[in-house]
């Protein structure tokens, strides 16, 4: 093919590239200076009247679509003047964070309430996508005192509160009671990951399972469930600022996971999800969300035991890290709609409404004054839930503010526990991208 | 000699007789110019705003350090790209790419012609077999992608399951990353190998059959007349197989995405500039920067294939 490209054509395609590059121009951010978090100053709701209609964006945490559509209904009962639209943004946290982050780009079709998880609320509030809370707070009179604390300030960023929580987890250690029974083990969950070692070959013996425990699904949340290893054994992915992944005792925690499958041959890695091959009798042990917790209790067909998670060598307790999601209101809506979803986020995270949520799905409720008698009575694997938060520890800084820190981990333990790659070289790659993740994307956001 | 005088060339002619510019824009061109534009106007509007402008829009943004989300972003030029370029990222994104698009052309464009061989023989229950064949290509790339991710589980996947009856266990497809690579190429090729068997078939119908017949009379076996007489005069069918395949397979998303959401082993161009803005990172001047690298990837393949083996294609 010949191509006949004369001075003529040349100067019409250069005009028109020019004319679009000119018009291109004229869209997308500003360039022109920063624009500080939107939501950073409090708002003044004094004299504004709620808007009639909102959108809610959820992923339906823990399939809680039907729970939430009824906590909708008693919402239009009693504010008939406010109607909330219920909108599957997603099918998980991450699908939600893309579809809102669009929307923030396209600076149209923003919702008035929006599920966000453990790691994306702090990149709104960086990017000002978020408005603080405070002054809706006060002025709603919302009960935060009334709030499980360390809840709450999961949210709480320069004195401010960022969102409040909602469809808050813990991991729990899920075990198959039928299995332990044939194996002669106690009825509970192990209390280190030493006893366990001791327990796996007689289980994975006696149970016929393809594995005695599988790890989660390196392609869900493997940084998150991954921490109680790391803080059993003295290690974390950060501390604070500072990436601490390739230290001595991170690096023998993982050393110690890689040998439970290769070398001692009583663990597997999840392909999908963790709790699904509980449920279906792959393995007889594995850690996954409070979230699945009802999920598994009705699809299992043996009895489950749920239990605390174990601790290492270094730490026995305090080895549990908080997780879930929690409702935020977004700055580039209309103060008509932020003080309606404001009154929405009220009543949905009010104590019966906490409590019904819970009974439905296994997540914990979020108000300490939520009765939980009836939901107990039904379920009482969800106390254990409710109890292990008295020992949960405030999440590493590298797994939940660092934007794709999450994904570089999973891309690690995946290095480590499905190609028995070199721990120690496997965790000072992952620390050199986590410094570089914090210096590029973090740290000069810190800043102002 | 008279009739050279008289009938004088037409050009000439028409050149004393020609009318003004003003005669020339006659009332019937104008209005033949106005039903152009109105005919023509709206498809040249939604190309602008649909193909061009979000392709200068991406090349704009290539050149900002922009967070999605973000109101605001800092212009830095040429600098994501060298951040790719200098990143131990390229070498891995570039490689998936490469082995994944090299291996599902040359896959679904060899398999798709020993199908196109074999449904091109007179034998019973071809038309069957050819809409079998054809039928995954119009399937949703999405369940394609989700029932293939049962099949390959490792846990009570069918394959796992038929691996444990002759007491093998199963590879780790999913989280494996150069498993996943293979899990998605294998998909991806059984997906679109009947899309180049229908193209080849409809080739090798068209041969024609007096030439073939004649190298037969000559004594040239079938696999003589395949490889001398079938194949080249194929060419043409290679040729936009090959630029057809390769464009798709550069742009492949739905399988990757559905099946390795992390991309994991699998991040080819075209996913790594997805996971960078839409995924984890929200990077979206680096993301649009990836993604005019795979543009000008594309540009110059189809300029080289249109270049140079477009020159060994037969037509006829």
């Amino acid at each position: 093919m010949a191509l006949n490209l004369d001075r003529r054509h040349f100067l019409g395609l250069a005009g028109a590239g020019a004319g679009a590059a000119a018009l291109s121009a004229c869209g997308g951010p500003s360039t022109t200076g920063t624009t500080a978090g939107a939501g950073a100053a409090d708002i003044d709701f004094s004299g504004v009247k709620p808007a009639a209609s909102i959108d809610f964006w959820t992923n339906h945490p823990g399939k809680s679509q039907d729970v939430e559509k009824a906590i909708i209904e008693k919402f239009h009962a009693k504010y008939p003047e406010i109607k909330v639209n219920l909108i599957t943004a997603g099918a998980n946290y991450e699908e939600i964070a893309q579809k809102f982050q669009t929307s923030q780009a396209a600076k149209s079709a923003l919702p008035g309430l929006v599920v966000l998880s453990d790691v994306w609320w702090f990149r709104y509030f960086t990017n000002g996508n978020i408005i603080s809370l405070d002054s809706l707070i006060k002025q709603l009179d919302i009960k935060v005192d009334d709030f499980q604390k360390s809840l709450v300030a999961d949210y709480k960023y320069a004195d401010k509160q960022w969102a409040l929580p909602y469809g808050r987890s813990t991991p729990l250690f899920y075990y198959n009671k039928d299995h332990f029974k044939a194996a002669g083990l106690p009825d509970r969950a192990p209390k280190t990951w030493q006893e366990f070692g001791e327990w796996a070959p007689k289980l994975k013996a006696s149970s016929g399972t393809q594995y005695a425990y599988i790890y989660p699904a390196l392609a869900g949340y493997a940084g998150w469930t991954l921490q109680n290893i790391l803080w059993g054994w003295g290690g974390s992915w950060s501390n604070e600022w500072t990436m601490n992944c390739d230290s001595a005792e991170s690096v023998a925690a993982l050393q110690w996971a890689q040998d439970s499958i290769y070398k001692d041959k009583w663990a597997g890695v999840s392909s999908k999800e963790a709790a699904d091959d509980f449920a279906a009798g792959i393995t007889s042990t594995t850690i996954s969300s409070t979230g699945s917790l009802l999920g598994v209790l009705k699809s299992a067909k043996f009895n489950v035991g749920v239990g605390y998670l174990p601790g290492g060598p270094k730490a026995e307790s305090g080895v549990c890290p908080t997780g879930g999601a929690g409702l935020g209101i977004p700055s580039g809506v209309s103060k008509e709609v932020q003080l309606a979803a404001a009154t929405f986020l009220k009543f949905m995270t009010e104590p019966e409404n906490t409590a019904a949520f819970s009974a439905a799905t296994g997540y914990m409720p979020t108000r300490t004054s939520a009765d939980m008698g009836a939901v107990l009575a039904k379920t009482p694997q969800i106390k254990t839930a409710m109890d292990q938060l008295a020992v949960t520890r405030v999440q590493d800084n590298a797994r939940v503010f660092l934007p794709g820190a999450d994904q570089e981990m999973a891309k690690a333990a995946a290095a480590i526990l499905t190609q028995q790659g070199d721990v120690k070289a496997t965790m000072a790659g992952l620390k050199t991208t986590l410094e570089g993740i914090y210096t590029k994307d973090v740290k000069p956001k810190l800043k102002s | 000699m008279t009739r050279q005088l008289t009938d004088r060339p037409r050009a000439v002619v028409e050149a004393k007789s020609a009318p003004t510019p003003r005669a020339r824009w006659s009332a019937r061109t104008r209005r033949d110019f106005f039903v152009f534009l109105a005919l023509a106007l709206p498809n040249l509007l939604l190309i602008a705003v649909f193909t061009y402008l979000p392709l200068f829009n991406n090349i704009y943004y290539s050149t900002l350090d922009w967070t999605l989300g973000s109101a605001s972003a800092t212009v830095v030029g040429f600098e994501n790209y060298v951040t790719f370029f200098t990143s131990p990222d390229a070498a891995e994104v570039l490689g998936t790419t490469a082995v994944f698009t090299l291996v599902t052309v040359g896959g679904s464009m060899i398999l798709g012609l020993l199908v196109a061989l074999a449904l091109n023989s007179r034998i019973r229950g071809t038309t069957f077999a050819r809409s079998a064949v054809f039928a995954p290509y119009v399937l949703s790339g999405v369940g394609v992608g989700l029932v293939w991710l049962f099949i390959f589980d490792p846990g009570y996947g069918v394959l796992a399951w038929l691996l444990r009856g002759i007491g093998q266990q199963s590879p780790q497809w999913i989280n494996d990353p150069q498993l996943s690579l293979v899990m998605v190429i294998i998909v991806y090729v059984w997906k679109n190998l009947g899309y180049c068997a229908v193209v080849y078939l409809a080739g090798l119908q068209s041969l024609p059959q007096d030439v073939m017949e004649a190298a037969s009379l000559d004594g040239a076996n079938g696999f003589r007349r395949f490889l001398s007489m079938s194949l080249p005069l194929l060419s043409p069918t290679t040729f936009f197989l090959l630029i057809t395949t390769m464009l798709s397979s550069l742009q492949a998303f739905d399988l990757i995405r559905i099946m390795t959401p992390l991309g994991n082993g699998t991040s080819t161009l075209i996913y790594e500039a997805y996971l960078q803005a839409f995924g984890a990172f929200n990077r979206a001047g680096y993301s649009a920067a990836i993604s005019v690298i795979l543009f000008a990837i594309l540009l110059i393949i189809t300029l080289l294939q249109l270049r140079f083996v477009e020159r060994k294609v037969h037509y006829s």
